[in-house]
This record gives C-alpha cells, sequence and structure tokens, in this order.
C-alpha cells in the first residue's frame, strides 16, 4: 500500500489510526491473555513499601528485570518479610499500567525459593527480635523456689497437661496449678495464647508455663509469631516455655525467661522437690544446734577452769598481799613526809641570815654612792649634747638665710606679681599697657603701672 | 520481737537464705554466746518457718475461664490420669 503521497502527507482512514490508549490498551490486553498466571522466579531488588502498604520491587537476574508490584490484598497474608537480596518465586500475571505505557508483573503470591517460608520467617523474626534484645540475658527473671500459684498456658486436653500434674504430684504433694485452655495450633492460636497470658497475669500467678507438644514447624507455628514474643517479653511474670520436644526451637523459647526441654521437665523446674527441701531446712536446724551447743560446751569449760583458780577456792590469798601492799605504802608515805619537813627546815634558815639587818643597811648605802656618782655623769652629758644642738641649729639657721628670697631682694633683684600678688610675672606675655603691678624689693612694695611693653632679650 | 513480725512477711527465698547465713555465722568461732544464743533462736524459728511454707498451700488444679460478662472465674479442673 502507498501510504505516502508526493506530497509527503497520510492517505488514511481514521479509524485505521491507533490513539496511545488504544495502542496500551490492546498492549495490556494481549499480555494480560498470554501471560495470565505464570510463575517466575528472580532476586528482589529496590523494595519499597507504600503508604497504602502495597510493595513495589524489581524482580531480576543475570541478565534482565522487571518491574513487580504486590497489592495490600496479596501482601498482607506473608508471614515472611520480603527484602532487596531474596530470592522469590511469585505466582501473578503481566499487566500494563496504561498511564505510564509501563508492563510490570503483578504478583498475587510470593515464597522463597529453595526454604520454606515458615523457615524463612521464623529466621528472620528471630533475627529481628534477637536485634532488639528480646533474649538478652540482662531481661531473664528468675523462677520462684517455691511459687504459691502456679499458671499453665496449654491445651486442657493433650497429654502434655496430663505430664505436667504427673511430675508436680510426685515432686510436691500440695502444689496449686492455675491452667488456662488454649488451642495450640490453628488460626487462632496465637491470639489465644495472648489473651491467655493476659488472663493469668491478671488473676495473679507467681509463674507462667507455656507447654505444648512436639509438632511441625507448622503445628508450632503460634509459638513463633511476633505477638507471643512481644506478650511473653512483656509478661511481668516469670514465664517458662516448653514448647515441642527437646530438639524443637521456637521463638517463644527464646524470649522465655527459661526454655525448658519438654513441658515435665518445666514442671519439676516450677516446682520443687519437697523431700528434699525439708530435708534440707532440717539439715540447716540441726547444724544451728549443733554449734551452739558447740559453743555452750566451750564455755562450760573456760567457766570451770576459771571457778578452780586459787583466788576462787581460797579468796583469803588475794587479801594478804594486799595487806603486804598497804603496810608499805604506809611505810613510804611516813618517810616521805620527814624527808619533806627536813628539807623545808633548812631552806628557812637560809632565808632567815639573808635578811639580817646589818647586811641590809650596808647594801643601802653602796646603791647611793652609785647613784650620785650616776647623776654626775649623766649632767655632763646632757650639757655636751645640748651644745652639739645649738650648733646644728645656728648652721642651718644660716643656710636659711643664704637660701631665702629676702637674702635675694637684698642683694638688688625684685620680685614681679600682678595686682592681687597670685600671680608672678615672669613674661612680658602676663601683662598689658596700663596694668597695675607689684613690685618687691627687700624693704618694701611699690605699687606700679605698665607704661609700654619693650620686647627684648636682656643682654648682660 | 521485730525479729517475729519481719519473718511472717519473708518470702521462702529469702527465710532459706537466712537460714543459711545464720548458719554460717554460727560456724564462726568469734560470735559471743550471746549473739550466738540470739541467732540460735531466729533460726529455730526460720527453719518452722519455711517447714510451714513447704505445707502451706492445699493441692488444687484448676482452670481459668471467662465468664460471658467477662468475669476470671477458677473451677477444679478433672483430668483423667
Amino acid at each position: 500500500m502507498e501510504l505516502i503521497n508526493s506530497n509527503n502527507s497520510f492517505f488514511l482512514n481514521p479509524e485505521d489510526i491507533y490513539t496511545v490508549s488504544r495502542l496500551n490498551f490492546e498492549i495490556k490486553r494481549n499480555l494480560e491473555n498470554n501471560f495470565f498466571n505464570i510463575f517466575l522466579e528472580g532476586e528482589v531488588s529496590n523494595f519499597y513499601c507504600h503508604n497504602n502498604k502495597h510493595f513495589y520491587f524489581d524482580l531480576k537476574d543475570e541478565y534482565s528485570k522487571i518491574k513487580v508490584v504486590m497489592f495490600y490484598d496479596a501482601n498482607k497474608n506473608l508471614n515472611f518479610e520480603i527484602k532487596d537480596g531474596l530470592h522469590l518465586i511469585l505466582s501473578g500475571y503481566v499487566s500494563v499500567y496504561e498511564k505510564r505505557g509501563e508492563y510490570q508483573f503483578v504478583a498475587n503470591f510470593a515464597q522463597p525459593a529453595g526454604i520454606g517460608s515458615l523457615l524463612l520467617a521464623f529466621e528472620q523474626l528471630k533475627a529481628k527480635l534477637k536485634d532488639k534484645g528480646y533474649f538478652d540475658d540482662v531481661f531473664k527473671k528468675p523462677i520462684p523456689v517455691l511459687p504459691k500459684k502456679i499458671g499453665a498456658v496449654t491445651s486442657t486436653g493433650g497429654a502434655v497437661i496430663k505430664d505436667i500434674i504427673s511430675v508436680m504430684s510426685k515432686r510436691f504433694d500440695n502444689f496449686h496449678l492455675i491452667v488456662r485452655n488454649v488451642n495450640v495450633q490453628g488460626p487462632s492460636s496465637s491470639e489465644e495464647i495472648c489473651q491467655a497470658i493476659d488472663d493469668l497475669c491478671e488473676y495473679g500467678v507467681d509463674v507462667i508455663i507455656i507447654a505444648r507438644g512436639g509438632g511441625s514447624l507448622e503445628d508450632l507455628w503460634a509459638f513463633n509469631t511476633e505477638a507471643v514474643a512481644e506478650k511473653v517479653f512483656k509478661c511481668n511474670i516469670p514465664v517458662i516455655s516448653a514448647v515441642g520436644h527437646e530438639t524443637d526451637f521456637t521463638i517463644c523459647d527464646f524470649v522465655a525467661d527459661i526454655r525448658a526441654a519438654t513441658p515435665s521437665v518445666a514442671a519439676s523446674i516450677v516446682v520443687p522437690d519437697k523431700n528434699e527441701l525439708t530435708s534440707k531446712i532440717l539439715l540447716l536446724f540441726e547444724k544451728i544446734k549443733k554449734s551452739v551447743a558447740d559453743k555452750i560446751i566451750h564455755y562450760k569449760k573456760d567457766l570451770n577452769y576459771l571457778v578452780n583458780r586459787r583466788v576462787f577456792k581460797n579468796p583469803m590469798v588475794l587479801l594478804t598481799s594486799r595487806w603486804q601492799d598497804y603496810d608499805l605504802t604506809v611505810k613510804r608515805l611516813i618517810e616521805n613526809i620527814n624527808d619533806l619537813i627536813g628539807f623545808k627546815k633548812s631552806n628557812l634558815t637560809q632565808l632567815v641570815k639573808l635578811l639580817s639587818i646589818g647586811k641590809i643597811k650596808n647594801n643601802i648605802r653602796f646603791k647611793q654612792t652609785v647613784v650620785i656618782n650616776l647623776s654626775g655623769k649623766l649632767k655632763i652629758l646632757i650639757n655636751i649634747r645640748i651644745n652639739e644642738l645649738k650648733n646644728k641649729i645656728k648652721t642651718i639657721l644660716q643656710n636659711i638665710h643664704a637660701n631665702s628670697p629676702i637674702s635675694v631682694l637684698e642683694k638688688g633683684f625684685s620680685l614681679v606679681m600682678d595686682n592681687s600678688q597670685k600671680v608672678i610675672i615672669k613674661s612680658l606675655k602676663q601683662v598689658e599697657i596700663g596694668d597695675e603691678i607689684k613690685v618687691f624689693l627687700h624693704d618694701g612694695i611699690l605699687l606700679s603701672r605698665i607704661l609700654d611693653i619693650i620686647k627684648n632679650k636682656l643682654k648682660f | 520481737m521485730n525479729m517475729e513480725i519481719e519473718i511472717e512477711k519473708l518470702s521462702f527465698e529469702q527465710a532459706m537464705n537466712m537460714l543459711e547465713n545464720i548458719v554460717k555465722d554460727l560456724e564462726d568461732e568469734k560470735i559471743s554466746l550471746e549473739e550466738s544464743i540470739k541467732k540460735f533462736e531466729i533460726g529455730v524459728k526460720l527453719s518452722s518457718f519455711c517447714l510451714e511454707k513447704l505445707n502451706e498451700a492445699e493441692k488444687k488444679i484448676e482452670e481459668l475461664t471467662r465468664t460471658d460478662n467477662g468475669k476470671l472465674i477458677t473451677k477444679d479442673l478433672n483430668i483423667s490420669e
């Protein structure tokens, strides 16, 4: 068909022209029909969860990639988290987002490639809670030695509760167990377990056992949910987790304060062996009795030893030696007093000698001549000193006169001051013609008036 | 007298710990006779208190449920053994 004429324009029936919308629509219909309900495998990248909870990501292999959308309706049932790098198998169909002319894969379902989705979910939650510190030892509460009320979260229908009761009965004949019945598997199980923990906390128990028999990962799933993990972690009462057989581990086991390998083990951890405890208490009691008895025997021996000492048997012995001490002391006292009296006597006679009158008179006479001598010397010294001072004053007065301004005036100089006698006139600049000034001579003052000012440096 | 009141308030573990400590104290030779008699009296009280605690509870196996109006109640649980 010739499409282009000589004028370079189309000759077409309008119906043959596609609009963009129509083309995209037809592509969409084609793709959706040809790629309806297929499985697609690849690695996740650029994962993004929109506010409205729809997932957007790319799925890629070595050479190629495709945009994927997984709407909330489809992704809300996933038990694991989709992350970049995860290898997935998706089921769904190819569609076109006509608004932008982009084709994409719409996933209805996703599962991890190579590993079960439950196992992946388990590993993911375990890693997440471990990061949050939920398994840390610092949060582990101690289990009371003798709990008054024991709570149990389990099914009242199974063998587990029978095992627990049987073990407890053997160890302690009067225990108090409060069981909260739950479905230990099935869709409502997780929620029921959480509610049961709340109920037992509200009722008030000293410890809680969460127990279930063995089973597949799927059977035990309720004990691997984040909700149960949160509930156990936040529970203020110590929790023992005994889920499954010895080889089964659940998230609940990791979060609980203690993990018991089986429900029977949990029962024996919680309930002490009464006979063992009783004999322990009796043993301690015996020890107390024995050590006090030993002590009393020991003190009795000491007492006997003391009672048998000579002083207690013959107290007069003590008295005779004291009498001797007394006698000796009195003797010493008398000797000391006599010595003291003798000493004081000789002291007294010496003093009397010193005080004899003749000696005192002589003494006074001697002191008088000394005084006379000294006063004569003192007079001479004072006169010398006065003359020295007189001469010094004379010299000072002569000095003062030679330097005084009056003596300068006597030599023929005069002093010029202003009329108020406050300022000494030293320069022509201080006066004007007609000013009155005072000229001071050594014998009086000249009141003068300036007739003229002749500027000239004085030369002699 | 004070001691008596306090013992009644102890938990089983606390009483056991105290009892064990008293045994240790009494085994120390330096303790005076007066002190050891005092401790002995407390020890006797603690051991009888612990023995009482062991026998205090009554054996009960109950099931906890909620009534229709949401109240928590317990009833005896009968399980054929």
